[in-house]
Parts: C-alpha cells; structure tokens; sequence
C-alpha cells in the first residue's frame, strides 16, 4: 500500500462524560453538542483522524444518538464513505436481557467479531469531550518506536472543575498519570489533586490483537473499565507509554466550560489552535453569506453562515442561522444554530439551544459565573 | 428509463469582458455572492426543479470548473442514471473539433442526450444570475403544445435594440426573431434559455451541421431555421431577477443588488428555492473589538479589524486593522492589509492589497467605472489604483495604475 493510509482504525466513544452536561445531552449525546459556531463535538475527533490517514472509524453509541446519526449521515463530509473501512456506526444490540454498556470493555466487547476482520495493526480509542486538532500519525510514531503495548494521550493541567464535581459511584470517570520516564507507572481515579496534572485525554493507541485479547479476558470476569480494570492493576506488566499532547484543547466538563470554551475561541490564537494544522469538516447546511443590515453593529465576535443580524452584538459565539433583531441587544451569549432574538430583545450571558426564541422586548440575563442556559425549541 | 427533460448547460464562454477575472477561469467559475459561483445559480434552479441530469459544455479554461463541479455532490447531482456531467469537446472517428458555436456543442453531445432518450431538452446559459423553475417552464411548454419555446423577460422599450427580441401575438406564439434590431418590434428580450421537444431539436441540429454557411449558433440559426419551418414556437414570460453577469460593471452592480434583496429581488435566503454551492470548510467569520461592519455580507473564515462597509466579503477574507473596504467585492483568501482602502471594485481570489494601498474611489457623478485587481495579483504597500484599471500583475509598491 502506497503510505498515505495509516494502519490504524478509530474507535469513538460518543456518550462518555454525557453526564457533566444534563442540559446539553437531554436529547443528544456528547459527540452531537454543537460546538464553536458550526461543528459539533465529534467533527474535531473525526476530521483529526481522517486528516491523519485513517479512514475506519467506528462509532459505540449507547443512547440518544438520533442527533449523531443525522449529523453524521454516510460520513461523506469527512471523506468517510469508503468501501473499505469508512464510518460505522454500532447502536446497541436489543437481545434479551439487553444492557447498554457502561465502560469500554463492554462496548468493545460488543464489536469483537467486527475488529476480528479488520485488516489494520493498530486501534485508537478516543472520546469526544475534547475538542482539538490531534496528528495521530504522530502519537501512533511515537507508540511505535517507544515499544509499548499502549500509548496513552495526555495534557499537564489542572483538573477542569467539572470533572471534580463527579461523584463517587457515578460511571464517568477521569484519569491521572504518574508518568516515570516517558512510561506511565500509576494511573489515578477521580483524584482532584490541585495544580497541574498530566490529565489524561482518554486517546489511547494499541495493537488490535492485543485490544481483542485484553478485553475477552476483561470481559469474562465481568469487568467494565478499561483504564480502572485493565491498565491500573497490571502497570508493572503492561508497557503503557505517555505521549504529551501541547497543542490546544476546549474540553466540555460542564455548562460554565462550555459557555466558556466557546468564548475563548474569540481570541484569534485560541482558534488558530483549535482549527490548524488541519481543517475541521462538518454537515453542510448550504446557508447564504451572514447579513449586516439595518444599523447592525458587531464587536468581538464570531458568527457563522446564514445569519440575518440587525441589532447589537457584543462578544457573542453565533451559530448557523441565528437572527438578531432591530434594537436587539446581545452580549456576551453563545447562540446555538437558528436561534431567533426578536426585535428589541435584550440578552446577556445566555446560552440558547436550537431553534429558541426570545421574544420582542424580553430581557434576560444570567451572569459570568452562571450563564442561563434556554433549551431546544423554547419559546421565552 | 427514459427522462423527461434533461438539461445543457453552455459554459464554454470566454467571458472577454470580464478579462482580468477569466483569462484563467471559465465564465460560469467566477464567483458571486459570498460563496457561489455564476453556475451555482442554475444548476441549483435544476435541482430544484426536478432535473436529475445536467450535461455541462465546456472548452475554455475549463480546470477549475471541472474540479468545482466534481461529482455534482453539492448540488445533489450525483446519481446513479444521469447526475451532472462536464462534456468538453472530444475525439471521434471522424474526426475532432471544438465546440464551433451554442448549436454546434450540442449537436456533438447528440449522442450523450440520447443516452437517457428525453422528452424536452432545455438549453441553459452558465453566465446569468437568475432564481427560475424550469417546471413551471416546461408546464407551459406542454400547455402551449410547443416544439420550441423561450424563456423572455419584459425590458424598458428604449433598451430593447441591445437584445434578441421575440416578438409574440396574444397567444405568446412566436411570429418574429429580430436579433439587436434599430427597430423594436418588441421589448420581449431572450433570456437564452430555451425548452425543445427532442426531436425536434435533433432535426435541427443535424440539418444545421449539414450547411456549410452556418455559425451553428441557437440566436443566429436554429431560431430562424423554426420560424421558417412554420413550427411552434412560443415566449414563456419570466418576471423574476434575472441578470446577464457579462462585464465588470453588472457582475459588481449584480453583487451589490445580493446586499438588498427588498428592492433587487435576488434573495440568496430563501430556504424555498436554495443556492447550493462547494462548500469552504471554514469556521465563522470574526469580527474584532475595533472592527466596524455596516450593511454587508460576510462569509465563513473571514477575519474583520478594519472597516466594512456596503460589500460583500467571500470566505477566508481578511481586513486588517485600520484598513476600508466600501462599495467592495472582495473575494475568497484576500487580504486587505493595515491601512489600505478599497472602494467601489472587485477584488479576485487571494489577492494580497499593502499597507496603505489605495484601490479604486467612490465615483464623482455619471461616473460608473469598477476597478478591477485580478486573481493572485500582490498591490505593493502605498501603490495607487484607479477606478478605471484592470490589473492582472502583480504591482510594486508606491505605483500607480490608472
């Protein structure tokens, strides 16, 4: 095979840490929350990994995954419709006893005869809470020559506070590594350890066999985790690498970070960083140019396709289709796609879901520290 | 399966007058309205009007048509039996040519309409910016128990003799052709858009081809040859936005009309009737705390500090802090650099305009010109153009251009 393919095929978890934002999932999962204008979480995750040459992409779904099917459709806008590999989706299986999975181990349990035909060496598991721009030829590289039977992606920071706020016995959990010369030897749990940490992306690379192999023995003991109940217990077995990732990251922890993940990417650095080396794709809406009429005025936005603006706008993330009405006033708000602010409506700190409505002449207004968040098709 | 009406599209237009834009882009290429190009407009009027199958004729600088148009995928126009198809001229056993006139491009695709076996054929044109339903088109057509029938637009009696006119009785029967005539019969102009019963055209076609004194042209021959003929030939009247994008100052005036659709009647917004187009992949545009934006349209990846007045900005522009953008059209990856002006012009793609660079002016009274910097030109800092120039060099810094 000529090199422009990498060995490698995708796995996605699409619903992990859908219970940091209640709000955002009621009638979505985590991969479908729209995100900085015009995407959705999971077009970061998957551009990333067909810009890096892998073109088998699966997706383990566990619930509410309506929204993900019809935004992803054959996988076209990502050059994924493929007739060898491409996107597949996994939705549950409806058996008797039927249980959808919790951790990784299940659901990858739940695809073994498919990774059984698979022709790539390499599998990488990823999540999608985070958004970033990710070489995963060079994170698959590094795996490679380090020798290590699983690399593992991770970011030193501090612990994002949505992620402290999970509760014991609750399923999401996160990771922290105590990395000993480039080689991970303790994996922590829900540890909110102040200061910076090397805070694990859940990105993982490994062989496919050896994937295969762990998770029918992790299975047949009944266990769930993948982190907490295969690589933990065995790390002086397991070769397990870290590969430090110091590009820039927006992670979805809870609805603050969201509300503010969107906002920084109004600094041209932060979105530069978000969306090179490589483009992001996305579902094409074929929505007109934005319109700025009647005495509109906009600072310190950005504003996707297929607005009509004539009202004020002041440091606001706009998605596709929104409509700003005369005298409107709109500050500090992200509004998701086809939002509707009537004419002299005032809003700040808000965050509005599709389709919402605020009607002429309300007010509203939330704070920095609490944005108000107004749900799918709400009419306020 | 046979297909009922199946469209030809004439994009192997040379564009002359719109030089500095197309002497490397087919005319149906050049882009329009933030994020189309000139071909978008008609065919997402087929698709929308139900035709499934689009043969594209092409000769001049067809390459980036070619790869615009693809697989017809952003136009839902790739299918399984008909979909878009670019038909450039092609060898055959007895021989190759190009494209010698609009008849004589289709009479060398014969063969690929016959393929799908239509009813009708309709003959479209890649350079007007217009929103039509070629149904409604064809329901008259069959109404009407035509062989041949034009779409025609009503224009002001006093611009008449610069158009093909038809002139029709009460019935809309076609009972005259006077091309560019002193004297108007008729304010009844040809849009160049035409709906043909297949045999017909086909008999018309090959009997063309057989005169060695023909310029295989539709205006020129076909038409007169109908009328002479005595067929059924009748004028569809069309009332919509319709416009011919054919020199410098209407592709810049039809773009400036996109900005006002009230009154132009070119709405890109209408969720009814949409324009499809090969999309960018950007993010949103940003607009900067010091920036100024007032009545424009902006598009994805554009990145605004300066100020943007009455223009329209195409995907991945960026107007750098202090600069002015009026009266502009300014297309994809352009930058217009601190301190520049651009005023009342068209700016190509990925045109680099330095600091402090002056393009064009708002013009003094009766005047209309609409400076013009092509595709890929580099405007030197402190350079000077005039609302007259057309550029297609790159200019060094501090020049003047008029």
């Amino acid at each position: 095979m000529v090199n422009t393919n990498t060995s490698a095929l995708g796995i996605i978890f699409p619903n992990s840490y859908d219970s940091l934002v209640p709000e955002l999932v009621s009638e979505r999962l985590m991969a479908s929350i729209p995100f900085a204008g015009r995407y959705r979480m999971v077009d970061f995750l998957l551009s990333s990994m067909v810009n890096s040459g892998i073109d088998n992409i699966s997706i383990i779904v566990r619930k509410n995954y309506h929204s993900l099917m019809d935004h992803l459709g054959s996988g076209r806008e990502w050059d994924l419709t493929r007739k060898n590999g491409g996107l597949s989706i996994f939705p549950p299986y409806s058996e008797k006893n039927v249980k959808v999975y919790s951790g990784r181990v299940e659901a990858v349990a739940s695809i073994l005869d498919f990774l059984e035909t698979q022709k790539e060496k390499y599998v990488i598991l990823s999540d999608t809470h985070t958004a970033v721009n990710f070489d995963f030829r060079k994170m698959l590289d590094e795996h490679i020559s380090s020798g290590a039977d699983v690399s593992v992606a991770y970011k030193k920071e501090e612990i994002p506070e949505g992620f402290k706020k999970i509760e014991v016995g609750r399923s999401d959990l996160y990771y922290t590594l105590s990395i000993d010369n480039g080689r991970v030897n303790r994996i922590f749990i829900n540890a909110p350890e102040p200061g910076p940490q090397n805070f694990s992306m859940n990105i993982y690379i490994m062989d496919r066999k050896f994937l295969m192999e762990q998770v029918k023995g992790a299975y047949a003991r009944g266990y769930v985790y993948f982190e907490r109940d295969i690589l933990a217990p065995r790390l002086e077995k397991l070769h397990v690498h870290a590969y430090e990732f110091t590009g820039y990251t927006a992670r979805i922890s809870d609805m603050k970070s969201y509300f503010d993940e969107n906002m920084k990417l109004l600094d041209d650095e932060n979105l530069d960083g978000l969306f090179s080396p490589s483009p992001v794709y996305t579902k094409i809406r074929d929505d007109n140019p934005t319109r700025y009429i009647n005495g509109a005025t906009a600072k310190n936005v950005m504003v996707a396709d297929g607005c009509v603006i004539e009202g004020d706008i002041e440091n606001c993330v706009l998605f596709r289709g929104v409509k700003v009405g005369k005298g409107a006033k709109v500050k500090n708000c992200v509004l998701m796609q086809d939002t509707v602010i009537e004419d002299g409506a005032e809003v700040e700190y808000l965050i509005t879901d599709k389709n919402v409505t605020i009607t002429a002449g309300k007010s509203m207004k939330g704070a920095d520290t609490h944005p108000v968040y107004v749900a799918k098709y709400q009419v306020v | 399966m046979a297909k009922e009406m199946i469209a030809m599209l004439l994009a192997g237009g040379q564009g002359s007058r719109l030089y500095a834009l197309t002497h490397k882009l087919a005319k149906p290429a050049v882009p329009f309205g933030g994020k189309y190009r000139i071909i978008d407009f008609p065919l997402s009027n087929c698709v929308n009007s139900g035709i499934d199958t689009v043969g594209i004729l092409t000769q001049y600088q067809p390459l980036v048509l070619n790869e615009y148009i693809g697989n017809g995928q952003p136009w839902d126009l790739d299918r399984l039996y008909g979909g878009v198809h670019v038909l450039p001229p092609y060898q055959q056993a007895s021989g190759s040519d190009w494209y010698k006139g609009t008849a004589n491009a289709i009479y060398q695709n014969i063969s690929f309409i016959e393929r799908y076996n239509p009813q009708y054929v309709i003959i479209l044109s890649g350079d007007q910016i217009c929103k039509q339903d070629y149904s409604d088109f064809l329901r008259f057509h069959k109404e009407k128990g035509a062989e041949f029938s034009v779409a025609v637009m009503e224009v002001p009696w006093d611009e008449a003799s610069r158009f093909g006119l038809m002139v029709a009785d009460e019935n809309d029967k076609i009972t005259e052709f006077q091309e560019k005539p002193k004297n108007p019969k008729s304010n009844l102009a040809s849009m160049g858009i035409y709906i043909f019963n297949w045999d017909i055209l086909k008999k018309y076609l090959i009997e063309d081809e057989a005169d060695p004194n023909s310029e295989n042209d539709f205006g020129n021959n076909i038409i007169p040859n109908l009328l002479r003929d005595g067929r059924n030939m009748y004028a569809y009247h069309f009332s919509g936005y319709w416009k011919d994008v054919g020199t410098i100052s209407s592709l810049w005036e039809a773009n400036m009309e996109v900005l006002d659709p009230e009154h132009s009647g070119i709405n890109l917004f209408d969720d009814e009737w949409k324009i499809y187009s090969r999309n960018s992949g950007m993010p949103g545009h940003k607009i900067s705390p010091e920036a100024v934006v007032e009545n424009s349209m902006i598009t994805d990846g554009c990145r605004i500090s300066g100020t943007v007045k009455h223009s329209i900005l195409f995907a991945g522009v960026r107007v750098e802090p202090g600069a002015e953008v009026e009266d502009a059209v300014v297309m994809g990856g352009s930058v217009i650099k601190s301190g520049a002006v651009v005023k009342h012009c068209i700016v190509a793609e990925n045109v680099v305009i330095g600091e402090n660079a002056v393009v064009g002016a708002m013009p003094a009274d009766g005047e209309k010109a609409v400076a013009t910097i092509g595709p890929g030109v580099y405007v030197g800092s402190n350079a000077k153009i005039g609302p007259n120039a057309m550029v297609n060099n790159n200019v060094k810094d501090g020049d003047v251009q008029w």
